[in-house]
C-alpha cells in the first residue's frame, strides 16, 4: 500500500518537476518591441529565404550596399556610403564605409560582397532568388551551367576535401571549355525513377592550363569512366560575372542592361552580405544558429526558438548604432490571425502585421489611432492555366473575368477597403498609366462564352479552384464559385494547400485557377509585367507570346524613361487582353501598430525596417495624436 | 493525439459479461427502457436522424444560397415565412428533355465521349438544384426538394438562426449539415466494424499461430500515429491528378474520410471482438452445438456472431461521436468538407473564426456546436446505457 | 524480470522496423518531392537539390541510406524548416508539448477521476449527471470551440490569463485545461465504469459489511482496482498528449510538437514526419512498458514475465 502511494506520487512531483523546468529553461526577459510575425521563419539565410515574415528579420540582421528607407522604401546609405552611376547605366561603383564591422568585429569590405553574390548565383546554394543576381553581366550562365559554350572561360570546382563544412568550395581549376561530350547514358537513377526531365551527364573538357582535361560532377564515391577526373562543378569563371572587387572599400558591379531600379534591388535582402568566415566554419545551416552566426545589421540575434520567436537586440558593432533605438526586439510566430489578433489586444505584442478580415471591417467602422489603411503595392489575382482547355481559349478566359464581380468581393471578403482591380499593375506607379481589363458585365461575359462553345455553361467541365489554407483566400474563392455559376452556370469546385504544397502546384502548372498575390519588389511596373515573359519564374499561367517577350526585353534596354513606360504599358495592354491572369483586388496596409510605436510609416511595399522603430513611452493608448503611421497619406 | 485504443477498456468489460443467455437482448430493452436517460438520448437520436433524412422536404431556405448584402445577420422571427429564392421548374422540365436527347447520344457515343457526356447529363440535372441554391444533391433529395416546392413554393422559414458571412442561412446550414455529420459517423463506424469483426472473428476463431500473427499486426498499427496516417492520406489523395479522377469516379474526400477512419479504427474492434470469440468457443453452448454436429459457418452465423452483437452495439454508439469530432476536427485543418457541401464541424469551424474579441457573431458558433454536442451527448449517454442495460452483473447489483 | 525487459526490448526494435518500413514505403508512394519554393527552381539548382536529399536515387538505396542514417540516431535534415534538423525540431518541441500534456493529464486526472468515483457512489443522482455532463464537453464539443469560448470567456471577459503565448506558467493554464478535457471525459467513464465493476466484488462487500464507512470502502478497497483500467487507458493516451495536439497549439500560440506533425503530413516534409513517426512508436512503447511496470506495482496479482 506505502509503496503504491509512493509511486503515484513520485510520478506526480516527476511531472510536475520536468514542466517546471521545461518553463524555467525558457523565460526571457521581456522585449522592448514585439510583433507578430505570421508564420514560421523558414529560414534567416539571405541567399535562402523568400517571403514577408524572412524579411523582417533578414533586413534587421544584415545591411546590403543600401537599405530600403523606412519612409518611401527606396534605396539608402548602407553598408556602402557613395555610389557613382557610370553615364550608360551599366556600371555602378560603390564606396564601402570603413566603419562598417561584422559582429565577429571584421571589417565589412568588397570581398564579402563579391564573395556573398557569387554564393548567391551558385547553384549549389540552392537560392530561390538567385535570379535576382542575373541582372548582373553573365549572372545568369554563372548559375545555368547548361548555357555554356565551347570557349567560354570557366572554373572546374573540385570535390571538396574531406571533413570540412558543407559551405567551403573544393579546389578551383581555371581553364578555358574546349567542348562538352554527353556521356549517352542516363544515371541509373534518373531511369529508376523515369525522370526524363533530368539533366544529362556531361563530360566537359577543360583545357587547364595549357593541358586538356576531361570532368565529370560526381561524388567520390561514384563511379567514372576512365581519364575522367571527378569534380563538384563546372561554371563560368566567376571574373566573367560583372562584379569586381576594385580595392578594399570598392565594389563595381556591372549589369547587362541599363536597369533604372537597380539600386532598389540592391536594398533587397538576397544582396546581403554574409560573414566567410562564419559561414565556411560552421556550414549550412549550422552557421545561422544564434551562437554561431556574424552579422553586420542594426541587429544581431539572441535567441531563436522555433514556431516560438526569433529575439533581436541591438548590435555593438553596427556602424549607425546610435541611432538604432530599441534596444531587444521579439519576433513571434503565430499561426493564427485571430490568435495574433488577441495577442495585440490583450497588449502583448505592438504590432499585428495581418489581422483577420471581419475584425477590421469591424475596427474600421470607427476612427482609431492605430489602424490606417492606405493603398499598397501589392495585386491579388487569380492565375488561368492557359496550357489546359477550355481556358486555352481567349474568350473563356475574358469571359470568366468579366463574370467576376470584384465590388462583391471586396465589400464581403477582404474587410480593410481594398480596391477592386482591372488591372495588374497598382495605380500607384510613377509615369504609368495602367491597362485595365473589361468590367464586369455578366451578359457580355455569357456571350463570350457562348461564342466559345458553351452556351449558359453547358458542356463546361467542372473548374477547380486553387488557394492556399487561409480563411480569407477561401471566403474569395467562395464567392467567384458563386459568382461564376450564377453569371456564367458553371460549377467550379474548391481546393486548399498548405502553403508549401501550394507552391508547387502551381510551379507544376498543376491547377486549372489559382490564388496569387505579387509584392512589388520595386518601384516599378516591370516587377509585375516581366512576370509573364515565357517560361519566366512566375509565370505560373503557361502564356507564351513571343510578342509580349519583345515588348519586355526591349523595355529592360530603353534608356529613355517615357518610352520604356509606354512598351510596358503596351505590355499590360496585351496581358488584359489576354488575360492568362485576371486582377481582383489591390492590397491596402493592414497593419495594426500602437500609438507609442513611432518611426513607422505607411509605405507601398508594406515594408518597416525595425531600425528605424523607436517606442515614444510618453504616449498613452488612447492619445489622440498621430504617430507616422497614422498620418494620412497622399 | 488520442487512439481509438481507448474503447477498448470501457468495452471489454462490456463484452466479458454480456457472452450469455438468448433472451439477452430482450432483457436488455427491458433494462434500457427503465434509464431514462438514455430514453431520452434515444428518441432524441431518432429525432435529429428523422429530421436530418428529410431536410429537403422542410420549409428551409437552400444551404448555399447567397446574399451577400445581408452578411452577418442575426437572427430575426418575423416575417416567420418570407421568399428568399427561386426554384426554376421550367428548367427542370427542359432538363428532362436534353437528358433524353443526351440519353440517345450516349448509346452511340465511344468510350472517351461517354464520360464526357455522362458529366453533361449529371450537370443539367443538377443545375435547376444548384441554381436555387442547393448543394450537390441525389436523387432521393432532388424528389424531396421538388415535393417541398409543391407543398410550399418558394417560400422558406426566414433566418431564424441568423445568416453568416456569405448571408447565408444559418439554420439550413445546420439541418443540411446534419446529413453530412450523421452519415460520415455511421459510415466509417460500419466500415471499421466490418473490418473489426471479420478480422477479430478470424483471430479468435483459428487461434494457434495465426491468431499470434495477425495480433502482433494489430500491435505494430497501434504504433502509428494514425492522425498523421490520415491526414497524409487526404493530403495525397487531393493531389490534383488524383483528386480528378477519383472525382470522376464519383468519390469525394468525404468518402475517402469513410474509408481511411474506417481502416483505422478497426484495430480497437478487432481486439474486442477476438477476446469475445475465445472466450465463447469455450462457452458449454458452443461445446454442445459442436458435439450435435452443427458446422463451423452454422456455429459461427448462429451462435458466435448474435453473441457479439452486445459488444457491436455499444461499439457503434461510442465510435460514432469519435469519428464526428475527428470530421470536426479535419475542418479545423482545412482538409473537412467541401463546399457547397456542409457539416457541422464545418460550421463550428465557421463560426470560431469570426469570434473575436471586437465582435461576436454569437448564433455561428451556438447552433452548430449545440447540434453537435446534443447529438455527441446523447450518443455517448446512449452508449453508457447501452452498456449497462447488456451489464446483467451490475443490473442485477443495482435491483 | 530481466527476459522482461529483453523481450520488450526486442519487441521495440522490431516494431521500429516495421514502422519505419511502412512508412518509407507510404511516403515513398508519394507523388510530388518535398522540394518547393515560391520561385521556380532552375533546373540545375532542381537536380542539385534532389541530390542535396538523396532524391535522386533508387528506392533500394534510399531506404538503405535513411535506416542507416536513423540508426545512429541522426533523423535527418528537416526539408521545409530549412535551418533545422528532425533532432533539433524534436529537441524544441518535445519539452513544450510535454508541459503542456503533463499539466493537461493533471487536470484530466483530477476532473476525471473525481467525477468518475462521485458518479460511481451516486449513481443515477444529480451529481452524477452533472458530473459526467461535464466531463463529457471534451467528447461532445470539439476542442477547437472549447478553446476559443475558453479564451473569450477567460482572456477579454473575465481577464484571468493571457492569450497566448509560451513562457510562463500561467501562459500554460487556459491550454492545459482545454487540451485536458478531452482525456477527463475518457477517464471519467473508465472510472465509472470500473468503479461499479469493484464496488460489486466480494471483497469490497466484506469490508463494508465489516463496517467501515461508504466512502473509506470506496477509496482504499475499490479505486486501487478501479485504477488499473485508467492505468492502461493513459499509456497509449500520453505518448499521444506528449506528441501535442495541434489545435490547442495553434489556437494558443504553442510551440509544441503537434503542429510539426500536422504540417509534416500536409506539406509532404518526409524527414520530418519520418522522424515524429518514430518518435511516436519510441514514446507509445515505452508508456506501454511503464503501465505494465505500474500494474506490478499497483496490482500485487500482476508478476511480470
Amino acid at each position: 500500500m506505502f509503496g503504491r502511494t509512493l509511486f503515484l506520487i513520485l510520478m506526480f512531483v516527476a511531472g510536475l518537476a520536468a514542466v517546471g523546468w521545461a518553463v524555467y529553461g525558457s523565460r526571457l526577459p521581456p522585449a522592448d518591441f514585439s510583433f507578430t510575425n505570421e508564420t514560421e521563419v523558414a529560414t534567416v539565410d539571405p541567399a535562402l529565404a523568400t517571403g514577408q515574415p524572412e524579411m523582417r528579420i533578414i533586413t534587421s540582421l544584415f545591411e546590403g550596399l543600401g537599405r530600403q528607407s523606412p519612409k518611401d522604401t527606396h534605396f539608402a546609405a548602407g553598408a556602402a556610403e557613395k555610389w557613382e552611376i557610370s553615364d550608360d547605366g551599366r556600371v555602378y561603383t560603390f564606396q564601402l564605409r570603413k566603419n562598417a564591422r561584422w559582429s565577429n568585429g571584421e571589417p565589412v569590405t568588397a570581398h564579402d560582397f563579391e564573395y556573398s553574390i557569387r554564393r548567391l548565383l551558385d547553384p549549389l546554394t540552392f537560392s530561390r532568388y538567385a535570379y535576382e543576381g542575373w541582372y548582373l553581366v553573365n549572372g545568369k550562365k554563372y548559375t545555368v551551367a547548361s548555357e555554356l559554350a565551347t570557349g567560354d572561360r570557366v572554373e572546374v570546382e573540385l570535390n571538396q576535401e574531406p571533413g570540412v563544412a558543407n559551405t567551403v568550395r573544393g579546389k578551383l581549376l581555371l581553364g578555358k571549355l574546349v567542348h562538352k561530350e554527353s556521356s549517352g547514358t542516363k544515371s541509373n537513377s534518373s531511369a529508376e525513377k523515369g525522370g526524363d526531365d533530368e539533366p544529362k551527364q556531361d563530360i566537359f573538357v577543360v583545357d587547364v592550363a595549357g593541358k586538356e582535361g576531361r570532368f565529370k560532377v560526381a561524388e567520390a564515391t561514384d563511379s567514372v569512366p576512365k581519364n575522367v577526373e571527378r569534380c563538384r562543378q563546372v561554371l563560368l569563371d566567376f571574373r566573367e560575372v560583372g562584379v569586381k572587387v576594385i580595392d578594399d572599400y570598392t565594389l563595381e558591379l556591372r549589369i547587362t542592361n541599363p536597369t533604372p531600379y537597380f539600386l532598389d534591388l540592391l536594398a533587397y535582402y538576397p544582396f546581403a552580405p554574409v560573414n566567410r568566415t562564419c559561414v565556411e566554419k560552421y556550414g549550412s545551416p549550422d552557421w545561422i544558429k544564434p551562437k554561431n552566426i556574424v552579422t553586420n545589421g542594426p541587429f544581431r540575434m539572441v535567441a531563436r526558438r522555433l514556431r516560438d520567436r526569433v529575439r533581436l537586440a541591438r548590435s555593438d558593432t553596427y556602424w549607425d548604432r546610435s541611432n538604432v533605438k530599441l534596444n531587444v526586439v521579439d519576433a513571434l510566430s503565430v499561426d493564427d490571425r485571430t490568435t495574433a489578433f488577441n495577442l495585440y489586444m490583450t497588449g502583448m505584442v505592438d504590432w499585428d502585421t495581418v489581422p483577420p478580415a471581419e475584425v477590421l471591417r469591424e475596427l474600421l467602422k470607427e476612427p482609431r489611432n492605430d489602424l490606417n489603411p492606405a493603398p499598397q503595392l501589392t495585386t491579388y489575382y487569380f492565375l488561368l492555366n492557359t496550357t489546359r482547355p477550355p481556358l486555352d481559349d481567349k474568350r473563356v478566359r475574358q469571359a470568366l473575368s468579366m463574370a467576376m464581380d470584384r465590388e462583391e468581393i471586396t465589400r464581403v471578403a477582404t474587410g480593410a477597403g481594398e480596391i477592386p482591380a482591372y488591372s495588374l499593375v497598382p495605380p500607384s506607379m510613377p509615369g504609368y498609366h495602367k491597362q485595365e481589363c473589361k468590367p464586369f458585365d455578366p451578359a457580355a461575359a455569357r456571350k463570350l462564352l457562348a461564342d466559345a462553345g458553351f452556351p449558359e455553361g453547358q458542356g463546361f467541365p467542372r473548374i477547380e479552384i486553387l488557394y492556399n489554407t487561409d480563411q480569407a483566400h477561401q471566403a474569395i474563392a467562395e464567392l467567384i464559385r458563386k459568382q461564376w455559376q450564377n453569371n456564367l452556370g458553371i460549377t467550379a469546385t474548391l481546393r486548399n494547400e498548405e502553403w508549401g504544397s501550394y507552391q508547387d502546384s502551381i510551379q507544376q502548372l498543376k491547377f486549372t485557377v489559382a490564388r496569387r498575390a505579387w509584392v512589388g519588389d520595386y518601384m516599378d511596373p516591370n516587377t509585375y509585367a516581366d512576370m509573364f515573359v515565357t517560361g519566366g519564374e512566375n509565370n505560373n499561367t503557361g502564356f507564351a507570346n513571343a510578342e509580349y517577350d519583345k515588348l519586355i526585353s526591349d523595355a529592360a534596354k530603353e534608356l529613355d524613361q517615357t518610352k520604356r513606360m509606354q512598351l510596358l504599358e503596351k505590355s499590360e495592354r496585351m496581358l488584359m487582353d489576354e488575360q492568362p491572369i485576371i486582377p481582383v483586388y489591390f492590397y491596402v496596409s493592414r497593419n495594426m501598430v500602437r500609438p507609442w510605436v513611432r518611426g513607422f510609416y505607411n509605405t507601398l511595399q508594406d515594408v518597416h525596417p525595425i531600425r528605424d522603430i523607436w517606442i515614444d513611452r510618453s504616449v498613452k493608448n488612447d492619445d489622440p495624436r498621430p504617430n507616422e503611421y497614422m498620418e494620412p497619406v497622399k | 493525439m488520442s487512439q481509438p485504443e481507448d474503447l477498448s477498456i470501457t468495452l471489454s468489460t462490456a463484452a466479458e459479461q454480456s457472452a450469455s443467455g438468448v433472451s439477452l437482448g430482450r432483457d436488455a430493452w427491458r433494462r434500457l427502457r427503465r434509464n431514462r436517460m438514455a430514453m431520452l438520448c434515444l428518441g432524441t437520436l431518432i429525432t435529429i436522424g428523422v429530421l436530418a433524412v428529410f431536410t429537403p422536404l422542410l420549409p428551409l431556405a437552400p444551404p448555399d444560397k447567397h446574399h451577400t448584402n445581408l452578411q452577418y445577420e442575426p437572427p430575426k422571427f418575423s416575417p416567420l415565412f418570407e421568399k428568399t429564392f427561386d426554384f426554376d421548374w421550367k428548367e427542370v422540365e427542359e432538363s428532362q428533355n436534353r437528358i433524353a436527347e443526351l440519353r440517345q447520344k450516349l448509346d452511340s457515343a465511344d468510350k472517351g465521349d461517354a464520360n464526357k457526356i455522362k458529366m453533361e447529363m449529371e450537370n443539367i440535372l443538377l443545375r435547376p438544384y444548384r441554381d436555387a441554391g442547393y448543394p450537390t444533391v441525389g436523387a432521393v433529395s432532388r424528389w424531396m426538394i421538388r415535393a417541398r416546392s409543391h407543398v410550399f413554393g418558394d417560400i422558406n422559414l426566414t433566418s431564424l438562426a441568423g445568416r453568416d458571412e456569405f448571408g447565408r442561412d444559418l439554420l439550413s446550414r445546420v439541418f443540411w449539415g446534419a446529413r453530412i455529420s450523421i452519415v460520415v459517423g455511421i459510415v466509417a463506424t460500419l466500415v471499421s466494424l466490418l473490418i473489426g469483426v471479420t478480422y477479430g472473428a478470424v483471430s479468435g476463431y483459428v487461434g494457434g499461430w495465426l491468431d499470434e500473427v495477425m495480433m502482433r499486426f494489430v500491435d505494430i498499427l497501434y504504433s502509428i500515429p494514425f492522425i498523421f496516417v490520415v491526414i497524409f492520406i487526404i493530403t495525397v489523395l487531393s493531389d490534383e491528378k488524383i483528386k480528378s479522377r477519383l472525382q470522376d469516379m464519383g468519390i469525394d474526400r468525404i468518402t475517402i474520410f469513410y474509408f481511411v477512419v474506417g481502416a483505422i479504427y478497426w484495430l480497437t474492434m478487432a481486439r474486442v471482438v477476438r477476446g469475445q470469440v475465445i472466450s465463447l468457443r469455450t462457452e458449454p453452448f458452443i461445446e454442445s452445438a459442436k458435439a450435435l454436429g452443427a458446422s463451423q459457418s452454422r456455429i459461427i452465423a448462429l451462435h458466435i456472431l448474435p453473441n457479439l452483437l452486445s459488444v457491436v452495439i455499444v461499439y457503434l454508439t461510442l465510435t460514432i461521436p469519435r469519428v464526428m469530432l475527428f470530421e470536426a476536427f479535419l475542418s479545423f485543418l482545412g482538409l473537412g468538407v467541401e463546399p457547397p457541401d456542409v457539416s457541422w464541424g464545418l460550421l463550428a469551424n465557421e463560426g470560431i473564426k469570426v469570434i473575436t474579441p471586437i465582435k461576436i457573431y454569437w448564433w455561428l458558433i451556438v447552433y452548430p456546436s449545440a447540434a453537435l454536442g446534443v447529438t455527441l451527448y446523447a450518443l455517448n449517454f446512449l452508449g453508457d446505457g447501452l452498456r449497462d442495460a447488456l451489464d446483467p452483473k451490475l443490473a442485477s447489483r443495482r435491483s | 524480470m530481466t527476459w522482461f525487459f529483453v523481450r520488450r526490448l526486442l519487441g521495440l526494435v522490431v516494431t521500429l522496423w516495421v514502422v519505419f518500413t511502412v512508412s518509407f514505403l507510404l511516403m515513398f508512394a508519394v507523388p510530388g518531392g518535398p522540394y518547393s519554393a515560391e520561385r521556380n527552381l532552375p533546373p540545375e539548382i532542381e537536380a542539385n537539390f534532389k541530390h542535396r536529399y538523396r532524391l535522386d536515387l533508387p528506392w533500394y538505396e534510399q531506404y538503405a541510406f535513411d535506416l542507416s542514417r536513423d540508426l545512429t540516431g541522426d533523423l535527418g535534415m528537416s526539408s521545409r524548416l530549412q535551418d533545422y534538423s528532425v533532432n533539433q525540431v524534436i529537441k524544441e518541441g518535445l519539452p513544450v508539448s510535454a508541459s503542456l500534456g503533463i499539466l493537461a493529464l493533471f487536470f484530466a486526472i483530477v476532473l476525471g477521476l473525481s467525477a468518475g468515483i462521485v458518479s460511481a457512489l451516486y449513481r443515477g443522482s444529480f451529481a452524477d449527471f452533472t458530473l459526467m455532463s461535464l466531463a463529457t464537453i471534451g467528447i461532445a464539443v470539439p476542442s477547437f470551440v472549447v478553446a476559443g469560448l475558453a479564451i473569450m470567456l477567460f482572456v477579454f471577459v473575465i481577464p484571468i490569463f493571457p492569450a497566448a503565448g509560451w513562457g510562463t506558467l500561467r501562459q500554460l493554464v487556459l491550454p492545459s485545461i482545454c487540451l485536458g478535457l478531452a482525456y477527463a471525459a475518457e477517464i471519467a467513464r473508465i472510472t465509472r465504469t470500473g468503479m461499479l465493476d469493484a464496488l460489486s466484488q466480494d471483497y469490497v462487500r466484506t469490508a463494508k459489511a465489516k463496517g467501515l464507512s461508504e466512502l473509506m470502502v470506496a477509496l482504499r478497497h475499490a479505486l486501487p482496482t478501479a485504477l488499473l483500467p485508467v492505468v492502461s487507458y493513459l499509456g497509449p493516451a500520453v505518448a499521444g498528449i506528449l506528441t501535442g495536439s495541434v489545435v490547442i497549439e495553434k489556437i494558443f500560440a504553442i510551440p509544441g510538437l503537434g503542429w510539426h506533425f500536422v504540417q509534416a503530413a500536409l506539406q509532404r516534409d518526409l524527414t520530418l514526419a519520418m522522424g515524429l513517426v518514430l518518435l511516436y512508436t519510441v514514446l507509445l512503447y515505452t508508456m506501454n512498458f511503464i503501465v505494465d511496470l505500474s500494474y506490478g506495482i499497483l496490482d500485487p496479482r500482476v508478476e511480470l514475465k
